[in-house]
């Protein structure tokens, strides 16, 4: 160990000279310091650590070039839902051993078809008993995990020569396993979007619930605290980077899924969902502190998970970077009322404003929440910083950068294309006017064999619908106008939505068909479950003809 | 104040809560209400200048009542202040401190289980 090396005495020497040398002459991006100098500060317990929420005030008070100088390394944090997040387990041979095929821990699914006692469980895997369902899945196990509780394992096996054994039931913990290694294929991705639901009912998503006529907004990202809006173009963060996992040492393996790099961006960071991280960490190592199961209502269980990473502060570049505050990153808000790959954006806003709990939107006040919590993200960042003034904690030059560029995510295509609605076989649609008499509607129902009337208005367009037993009823009840028996807030199928849509629809509402309408509300047919049945039916024919 | 009323079935069929508010000057609201033939819970707030001598009456008729100082309880355990609650709220009962804590306040609350069921760790109960 030889203290200072030379660039820090030539440094030294210059700032003696003139203290805005350095800063006013050259305000270059080349590195001031270099990763193995600032590990040596941190093992003499000179390194200089702040939290990205002190960067931001530092670097607003002070500038990036007496922050790049002052400030060696800023801890990031983010304590957020992180769907696309699992473990695999190697569960140890039991004799006689089994080459287990189906495996179920408190009754989750974990994927086996690896191996003979290695096991994937994915945060989002519902229970397999339906009662219980998405309110205990994969995400629940693992802090159960964590948390040292025992955990049921059952498995099934199709036995062989070598694995003999066809069955196994048991308790284990933590501490039984070989390893318990979480590996996340997507976590911490920079920036996200905010959601809002512009529809006349309550929806559940993974962005949580939202409430009808845009009733409020949620959001996601950690925003100035967040990783990779402190790196928007991974100068420092990249494969093999010692970070923060759920209260342990892990590192990233290298870009996430979904990766992608070619967004807009605004003050450097992009406006929507982008770069993604994949990230390896040690089960046994992590703190329940920082990892939580969850269940988004009516969508399913997901992992909270807490990271963070440590950017060393190697020029003033990077010191201005990680200064970016909350109203510098925007996002949009789109439409989750939408539920197509494409959701129409409703606005942009930026973090400052989300965080003030509420947004104006086309003139009305909502309120908006958060999904991923603030707090533990702070707690994440000021952990991590603790860890590195205590000489715990090192930094690490990556093996290899995250791609920058390139990186576009592409969609699913699907070969056999969607039935949209208008390539159904309509039926000539039969409807009945608001002043019909009742006997004359029940009569049009029984001669066109139809259950369900659209009910219209002289220029067709939707008022209502009736149903046989809506008939039943007034005829029970003596009521002689259709439009006291008829359904006024009717569930309807647009033309160019695909059939499946519609299936989702009438299940959700408990319906037996929807009226089909165009962009003026004219009645254009009807679809019924029947229709949709029969639809399957015949898709299933003309495979089972062409094999 | 806050309270839950329990009828039993003698009384359900009394128009008590009528003769209440005809005879005294208080102000009442029904936040919940289930009652059936089998008796029934409701949850009120109450106030005015007789609030106490409603309440009295309210009893002498049969009426059991429970003052509440909680109308919802979170568990601080479980709930890991993601805020996800906060726009769910139809009366602002729920706001953010300044350290980024989620804090009820059970004064403004209505109970009306919005945030219950929509908080993913279900660290919030409605309070007996």
């Amino acid at each position: 160990m030889c203290g200072l090396n030379s660039l820090e005495i030539i440094n030294n020497i210059i700032s003696f000279l003139s203290q805005d040398y350095h800063y006013k002459k050259a305000p270059d991006v080349k590195r001031v310091k270099t990763i193995e100098e600032i590990n040596q500060k941190i093992k003499d317990g000179d390194a200089v650590v702040v939290t990205a929420s002190e960067m931001t005030r530092i670097v607003q008070e002070n500038g990036a070039g007496e922050a790049a100088r002052e400030v060696d390394v800023v801890t990031t944090g983010t304590f957020g839902a992180m769907c696309s997040s699992g473990a695999f387990f190697n569960f140890g041979h039991s004799d006689p051993p089994i080459k287990m095929s189906r495996t179920y821990l408190n009754g989750v699914e974990a994927y086996s078809g690896l191996a003979a006692v290695d096991a994937y469980l994915g945060a989002t895997q519902p229970h397999r008993n339906p009662d219980i369902g998405l309110d205990y899945g994969g995400a629940h196990i693992l802090e159960d995990l964590i948390r040292g509780k025992e955990v049921e394992l059952v498995a099934e096996a199709y036995g062989t020569d070598c694995y003999p054994r066809t069955e196994v039931h048991t308790f284990l913990s933590l501490e039984d396993l070989n390893q318990a290694v979480m590996v996340n294929p997507r976590n911490c991705y920079q920036n996200y979007a905010a959601a809002t639901n512009s529809t006349e009912e309550t929806i559940y998503t993974y962005m949580g619930t939202l409430l009808p006529q845009m009733g409020n907004v949620s959001y996601s990202s950690a925003g100035k605290l967040s990783p990779l809006l402190n790196d928007p173009y991974f100068q420092t963060i990249g494969m093999g980077t010692r970070i923060f996992m759920c209260g342990s040492q892990g590192y990233i393996l290298g870009e996430g899924t979904q990766h992608a790099t070619e967004g807009e961006r605004k003050n450097g960071v992009p406006i929507d969902s982008s770069g993604t991280l994949m990230l390896k960490g040690d089960m046994k190592k992590m703190d329940a502190e920082y990892v939580r199961g969850a269940t988004m209502p009516k969508y399913g269980p997901t992992l909270y998970v807490g990271a963070g990473i440590p950017i060393p502060v190697l020029n003033e570049e990077i010191a201005q970077r990680t200064g970016i505050s909350d109203q510098d990153i925007s996002c949009n808000i789109y439409d989750y009322g939408v539920p197509r790959r494409s959701r129409p954006a409703v606005m942009e806003t930026n973090y400052q404003e989300l965080r003030t709990g509420k947004i104006e939107i086309n003139g009305n006040e909502v309120q908006t929440s958060p999904l991923s919590s603030f707090k533990k993200a702070l707690q994440v960042a000021e952990e991590l910083k603790k860890w590195i003034d205590n000489g715990e904690f090192f930094l690490t030059s990556p093996v290899k950068s995250l791609p920058s560029s390139g990186c576009t995510v592409k969609p699913l295509q699907i070969k056999r294309p969607s039935i949209m609605v208008r390539d159904l076989k309509i039926k000539p649609v039969i409807t009945a006017r608001a002043e019909e008499a009742i006997s004359g509607v029940a009569r049009k129902m029984v001669d066109n064999n139809v259950n369900h009337l659209p009910v219209v208005d002289h220029a067709d367009r939707l008022m209502g619908i009736v149903t046989s037993w809506d008939i039943a009823h007034a005829v029970a009840k003596d009521s002689r106008k259709l439009t006291e028996v008829m359904t006024k807030k009717v569930i309807v199928a647009m033309e160019d939505e695909p059939v499946e849509l519609i299936a989702r629809r009438i299940d959700k509402h408990e319906i037996s068909g929807v009226p089909i309408v165009d962009r003026e509300n004219r009645v254009k047919g009807m679809i019924t479950a029947e229709d949709i049945s029969r639809l399957i039916c015949s898709q299933n024919n003309k495979e089972g003809g062409s094999k | 104040m806050k309270a839950w009323l329990n009828f039993s079935p003698t009384i359900v069929n009394k128009t008590v809560i009528s003769d209440l508010i005809k005879n005294y000057d208080v102000t009442f609201n029904i936040l919940k209400a289930n009652i059936t033939p089998k008796g029934g819970k409701m949850l009120i707030e109450i106030s005015g200048s007789e609030a106490k001598e409603g309440i009295e009456y309210m009893e002498k008729e049969g009426i059991q009542l429970n003052p509440i100082k909680k109308v919802v309880k979170k568990d601080e355990e479980k709930c890991m202040d993601c805020g996800e609650c906060i726009s769910l709220c139809p009366v602002n009962a729920i706001k953010m401190d300044d350290d980024w804590t989620v804090e009820l306040d059970n004064q403004k609350c209505i109970g009306c289980g919005f945030c219950t069921t929509s908080c993913p760790t279900k660290a919030i109960k409605i309070a007996d």
